[in-house]
C-alpha cells in the first residue's frame, strides 16, 4: 500500500466570500478531533498543465482560530441561560477550527489559488523537504546540506530542516544570527549544535577554522571532551535522526586571559592545556582605538588623540621612543597634559586629561590582569596565536571574566587578526598551513559589539566590516544576542539565516522582525526550551525546529 | 464546468419564444418573505380550529388548571429527541409574462428540506436532504396557453431537481380560488407547501430509527394537505395563530379564555394541558420554553406542539410531560442574533434550516442562469 493511498486527510480548504484564498495564503478547516498546531507543513492537490498529474501546493500553517455560529458573545451568554455555568446545552454549538496557511511552493511553480473544498494533508517526509525548497539541495548538493534541526509535526512524523552551506558559509550568501530571551540556554547550545553540524557534514573540515568566545562562566571551556553522563536515549535518537553524530569537539585550543596573578583568568574547571594571553602596549597600539569603543566622544577628541599615539608607537615616532609600556603611556600622557600650549597644536591639556583617566581606568584600575606591562614567556599575544590560525581546529577565547572594555578589545582583536590572515595582510603568520578557507568566528551578546543605532563605534564598524564583506573573505559570523531589536540592523541584515528563540511580545513588534508575518510573531512567543524558528534564505516560511543537547561536557563553577 | 442550472435554459427559452416577457429589473428580484409566514401558515391548516372546546389529554384536566409543570429533562438523562426536520426556500420575480391578453408573474424558487440526527454526543449531522429548483407559473385563464404549459412539462429534469409548478392549483397553503389573491403572494404559498410536502417526504428516511425513545421534532405543524399518522413525532411552530378561543364546560359554567390570557399565565418550564383539533386526530399544547422576565411580551418564549393521533384518543399526561420537558431542555443553544425567533427557536431545526440555506445557489449563480432569449426582430 502507498503512502499516499495510507494517508488521512485532515480537512478541506475554504475559500469564502469575504475570504478567498490567494497565491500566497489559504485556510482549512478542521473536522472534530483532529490535531493541528502552528508551524505544520500541509499539502494540497493543485491543477496542473494538462497531461499531467496534478502538482502539489504546500503550506505553513501559520495560525488556527475556532469559529461557531454566534454573531457575537452576547449570543453566547444568553445561550446560557442568561449566563448560568452549570447547564450543558442539548446541541452543542456548532463551530469548526480553521487553519490559517501561508504558501510555501508548489511543486509545478503554480501559485493559482488553491480551489475551495480541497482536501488538505500533513506533508510527508519528501514533501516538507518540497515544501521548504531543499530538495533539489538534497538531490544535486547533498553534501551542502547542513542539518539544522528537526521538524517535529502534529501527527508525529519529523523530518530534518537543512540549511544550505551555500547561504551559511557563502558564496551566496552568510552569517547566522540568533536571537531570544535568556535564561533558556538555548542560544549557544543552538550555535554550538550547528557549528558541529557545518563540520560533520563539511567534505572539507580541515578547511574550516571555529573560533569562539566563551562569555558565560566555564560553558564552552569543556568542549573537547565528552559528557560524563551519557546522552537521554531520546537526544541519542535526535542526534541520529538528524544524521548527525553525538560527539565533542576535535582539535580545540583554549586561550584564556591572563589574570592579576599571572594565572588564567577563567572559571574553573580551567582546561589543562590551554594558551594564556595578555596585552602589552606593543602588542596593542594599533588597536587602541577598540579600547574607547565604549567612550562617548561626541567632538572626536579622543580619536584624535588615540590616533595620534597609535601612529606615533607603530610608526616608531621619536617622541614615543621611551613609551614601551602601559605605565609609560600614562607618564607620557601626564607630561602632554601638564605642558603649556596644545599637544601637536591640536589637543588641550584638558582632553589629554580625559583620555588619560580613561585609559588609566581600562588598563591600570579596572583592568583583570589582562594587561601588562611586559609579557612573560608564556603569556601570548591573541593575534599572534591567531594570525597561524588552522583549518580543522576550533579555538575557544575565553573572556568570561574580563571587564567590558577588554572583551571589547579582544573580540575587536579576533576579528582584525582573522581578516587581515583572509585578506593576506598578516605579514607575521608563520604556519605552513594554508590559511583556512572559511573561517567561523562565534560570539553572544553581540549587542555590546554592535549595538544599534546610527553611531558605529571602532569595534562596531569593526563587526560591519565582517557581517558586510566577510562572505567573500571566508570570514562567517555566528552572532546571538537576547534582542535582535538591541544589534545594528546592517549586521543582522547581512545574516542570511536568522534563528529565534522565545521572545517577548514587544520584541518581536519591533521593526527588526518584519520578516515574520503577525501570526508568527505570536508563535515566537510561545515557543519553549529547545524550541526555535529558523528563517533561512532557501525557505519561504520560517519553520520550528528541535535540536539535540550538546554531546560535550558543561561544567559550570 | 456546466453551469449548475443549466436545465433552467430550454425552459427559459420555450418561454421566450412564445411570450413577450417584461424582465425583473437585474433579471431577478427575490421575493421578500412574509414576516409573520409561519402564524399564516397556522392559520390556514388549523383554520377549523378557531373555537377549542376539547380537551386532548388524560386524565382529563381540568379547566380551572391549565398548567403542568415540565422541568427540563436533559439529554444526558433521556435522549428523547434524535431527529430534526425543517425546510427552507426563497422565491425570486423572473419577470412577467404575455401571452395574447393575458400577463402574469413568472417566479423561481429554491426550495429545500433536511432532516438532521442527533448522536449521542450531541453532534448533529445531516442524515438526508433534499433541493429542489421550482419554476412557477400560473395557468390558464390565469396565465400560460395550454399548448406552451403542455411543452414546458418534459423540460422538467428526470431527477425531479427541477420541477414546473402551475400556481393556480389549490393547496392547503392556497384554499383561496386564484382570482381572490395575489399572483405572486399565491406563488410563494404554493413553492412553502412544495417544501413542506419534501419536509413530509423525509420523515420516511427517519422511520426506521424513530421509536418510543428516539423522536422526531418536525418544524410547524403535523397537517399539510393531510394529516402525518407517523408515530413518535411532534410538529413544534415557532408562531401560531393568536386568535383561538377556548371554551371549556357548557351552560353557565362555560370557561371562556383567549390565548394571549392563557399563555400569560404560563410560567417557565410549563405547559398548557393538551387541547383538541381536528376532531381529536391532532393533540395540541403550548409550552414555555423561556420565563416571560427575559423577554418583551408574553407570548414570546411559548412553542406550540402538535401530537398527531390518528385514532382520535387523547394523550396520556406522562408523554406529554415528557415531550414538553424535553423539549424546554432544547432551549439552548439560541440563534440569538441570526434569527428574530430566537427565543422560541430549536438549535438542532436552526441547524436543519441553516443546512438547506447554505445549499441555495447564490443569487450570482442564479441570475448566470437567467437568460431570457433577444426577441427577434
Amino acid at each position: 500500500m502507498s503512502e499516499e493511498t495510507v494517508r488521512q486527510p485532515i480537512g478541506r480548504t475554504s475559500a469564502t466570500e469575504r475570504d478567498p484564498t490567494t497565491s500566497d495564503k489559504f485556510r482549512f478547516w478542521l473536522p472534530p478531533d483532529t490535531i493541528v498546531n502552528p508551524f505544520d507543513i500541509v499539502v494540497v492537490d493543485q491543477v496542473n498543465q494538462a497531461g499531467q498529474p496534478p502538482s502539489k501546493t504546500y503550506g505553513l500553517v501559520t495560525t488556527l482560530e475556532h469559529r461557531t455560529d454566534a454573531p457575537n458573545d452576547l449570543a453566547n451568554f444568553i445561550s446560557n441561560n442568561f449566563g448560568e455555568l452549570s447547564e450543558e446545552p442539548n446541541t452543542p454549538r456548532q463551530g469548526t477550527t480553521v487553519a490559517f496557511v501561508n504558501v510555501l511552493n508548489n511543486t509545478a511553480d503554480i501559485y493559482m489559488p488553491v480551489p475551495s473544498e480541497r482536501l488538505v494533508y500533513f506533508a510527508d517526509l519528501e514533501g516538507i523537504q518540497q515544501a521548504l525548497g531543499t530538495d533539489t539541495l538534497l538531490r544535486d548538493r547533498p553534501h551542502d546540506a547542513i542539518p539544522a534541526g528537526l521538524i517535529k509535526m502534529s501527527n508525529g512524523a519529523s523530518a530534518v530542516a537543512y540549511l544550505d552551506r551555500r547561504y551559511v558559509l557563502g558564496p551566496e550568501s552568510a552569517h547566522v544570527n540568533i536571537s531570544g530571551i535568556s535564561g533558556l540556554a538555548t542560544k549557544t547550545s543552538y550555535a554550538m549544535f550547528l557549528i558541529q553540524s557545518i563540520l560533520q557534514r563539511a567534505r572539507d573540515p580541515e578547511k574550516i577554522a571555529v573560533i569562539i568566545l566563551n562569555v558565560k562562566q566555564a560553558d564552552l571551556l569543556q568542549i573537547d571532551r565528552r559528557r560524563d553522563d551519557p546522552l537521554p536515549p531520546e537526544q541519542m535518537e535526535l542526534w541520529e535522526a538528524l544524521g548527525l553524530e553525538p560527539r565533542p569537539f576535535q582539535n580545540v585550543h583554549y586561550l584564556l586571559p591572563r589574570g592579576p596573578n599571572g594565572q588564567a583568568n577563567s572559571y574553573p574547571p580551567v582546561p589543562g592545556v590551554h594558551t594564556l594571553y595578555a596585552y602589552d602596549l606593543e602588542g596593542t597600539a594599533d588597536k587602541l582605538d577598540l579600547l574607547f569603543s565604549n567612550v562617548a566622544d561626541p567632538s572626536g577628541t579622543m580619536e584624535g588623540i588615540y590616533g595620534e599615539i597609535m601612529t606615533g608607537i607603530t610608526g616608531r615616532d621619536y617622541e614615543f621612543k621611551d613609551v614601551q609600556s602601559w605605565d609609560a603611556l600614562l607618564e607620557f600622557l601626564r607630561e602632554k597634559q601638564g605642558e603649556k600650549g596644545r599637544w601637536r597644536g591640536m589637543f588641550a591639556g584638558s582632553s589629554i586629561g580625559a583620555f588619560r583617566r580613561h585609559l588609566r581606568r581600562i588598563v591600570q584600575t579596572r583592568q583583570t590582569g589582562i594587561f601588562v606591562q611586559s609579557r612573560s614567556r608564556n603569556e601570548r599575544r591573541l593575534s599572534d596565536v591567531l594570525v597561524n590560525i588552522q583549518g580543522g581546529h576550533t579555538y575557544v577565547v575565553d573572556i568570561a571574566k574580563l571587564a567590558d572594555d577588554e572583551q571589547t578589545l579582544v573580540f575587536g582583536d579576533i576579528l582584525r587578526t582573522v581578516y587581515a590572515v583572509k585578506a593576506e595582510e598578516a605579514e607575521n603568520r608563520t604556519e605552513t598551513a594554508p590559511v583556512p578557507e572559511k573561517v567561523i568566528i562565534f560570539v553572544d551578546e553581540l549587542n555590546k559589539y554592535a549595538p544599534s543605532g546610527p553611531k558605529a563605534s571602532p569595534i562596531t564598524q569593526q563587526v560591519l566590516d565582517v557581517a558586510e564583506r566577510g562572505r567573500s573573505l571566508g570570514v562567517i559570523l555566528i552572532s546571538a544576542q537576547q534582542f535582535m531589536s538591541a544589534v545594528h540592523d546592517r549586521v543582522t541584515g547581512n545574516c542570511a539565516t536568522k534563528i529565534l528563540g522565545r521572545s517577548g511580545s514587544a520584541e518581536v513588534m519591533q521593526p527588526d522582525y518584519r520578516f515574520l508575518e503577525q501570526d508568527l510573531k505570536m508563535a515566537v512567543t510561545r515557543l519553549v526550551k529547545g524550541e526555535l524558528l529558523v528563517s533561512h534564505a532557501v525557505y519561504r516560511q520560517p519553520v520550528k525546529v528541535i535540536f539535540p543537547l550538546p554531546a560535550y561536557r558543561q561544567e559550570q563553577s | 464546468m456546466p453551469h449548475p442550472l443549466s436545465c433552467l435554459t430550454p425552459a427559459l427559452n420555450l418561454l421566450g419564444a412564445n411570450l413577450k416577457i417584461l424582465p425583473a429589473t437585474g433579471g431577478a428580484v427575490e421575493e421578500l418573505q412574509h414576516p409573520d409566514a409561519d402564524e399564516i401558515e397556522d392559520t390556514l391548516l388549523n383554520r377549523e380550529a378557531g373555537e377549542i372546546t376539547d380537551f386532548a389529554e388524560t386524565p382529563t384536566p381540568s379547566p380551572a388548571n391549565l398548567y403542568r409543570p415540565t422541568p427540563p429533562l436533559f439529554r444526558a438523562e433521556k435522549h428523547l429527541f434524535r431527529f430534526f426536520i425543517d425546510g427552507s426556500l426563497r422565491t425570486y420575480y423572473l419577470g412577467t409574462g404575455l401571452e395574447e391578453r393575458r400577463s402574469f408573474p413568472i417566479q423561481l424558487a429554491q426550495i429545500g428540506a433536511a432532516a438532521m440526527v442527533r448522536h449521542d454526543d450531541g453532534r448533529i449531522r445531516c442524515l438526508k436532504s433534499q433541493h429542489k429548483i421550482l419554476l412557477l407559473i400560473p395557468t390558464g385563464q390565469y396565465g400560460l396557453s395550454d399548448t406552451v404549459w403542455q411543452q414546458l412539462q418534459p423540460l422538467q429534469t428526470p431527477d425531479g431537481f427541477f420541477e414546473v409548478v402551475d400556481t393556480t392549483r389549490k393547496t392547503a397553503l392556497t384554499p383561496r380560488d386564484p382570482s381572490e389573491e395575489d399572483p405572486r403572494t399565491r406563488a410563494g404559498g404554493i413553492a412553502r407547501h412544495r417544501m413542506h410536502q419534501l419536509e413530509v417526504e423525509l420523515i420516511q428516511a427517519t422511520a426506521a430509527e424513530r421509536n418510543e425513545s428516539a423522536w422526531l421534532i418536525l418544524d410547524g405543524a403535523v397537517k399539510l394537505d393531510d394529516f402525518i399518522k407517523e408515530p413518535f413525532l411532534i410538529g413544534v411552530a415557532k408562531s401560531f395563530r393568536k386568535d383561538p378561543e377556548f371554551r371549556f364546560g357548557g351552560g353557565r359554567s362555560t370557561a371562556r379564555r383567549d390565548i394571549t390570557s392563557i399563555l400569560a399565565g404560563l410560567e417557565f418550564a410549563h405547559r398548557t394541558v393538551a387541547f383538541s383539533a381536528h376532531n381529536g386526530k391532532v393533540a395540541f399544547w403550548y409550552v414555555r420554553l423561556r420565563p416571560q422576565e427575559e423577554l418583551d411580551y408574553p407570548l414570546m418564549g411559548v412553542v406550540k406542539v402538535e401530537l398527531p393521533r390518528p385514532d382520535g384518543t387523547p394523550v396520556d399526561s406522562d408523554l406529554a410531560d415528557l415531550i414538553s420537558r424535553a423539549l424546554v431542555a432544547e432551549r439552548n443553544v439560541t440563534p440569538y442574533g441570526w434569527d428574530r425567533r430566537w427565543h422560541c427557536h430549536l438549535y438542532p431545526i436552526f441547524l436543519a434550516e441553516q443546512t438547506i440555506k447554505n445549499r441555495f445557489y447564490s443569487q450570482q449563480v442564479l441570475l448566470g442562469a437567467v437568460r431570457w432569449p433577444k426577441p427577434t426582430p
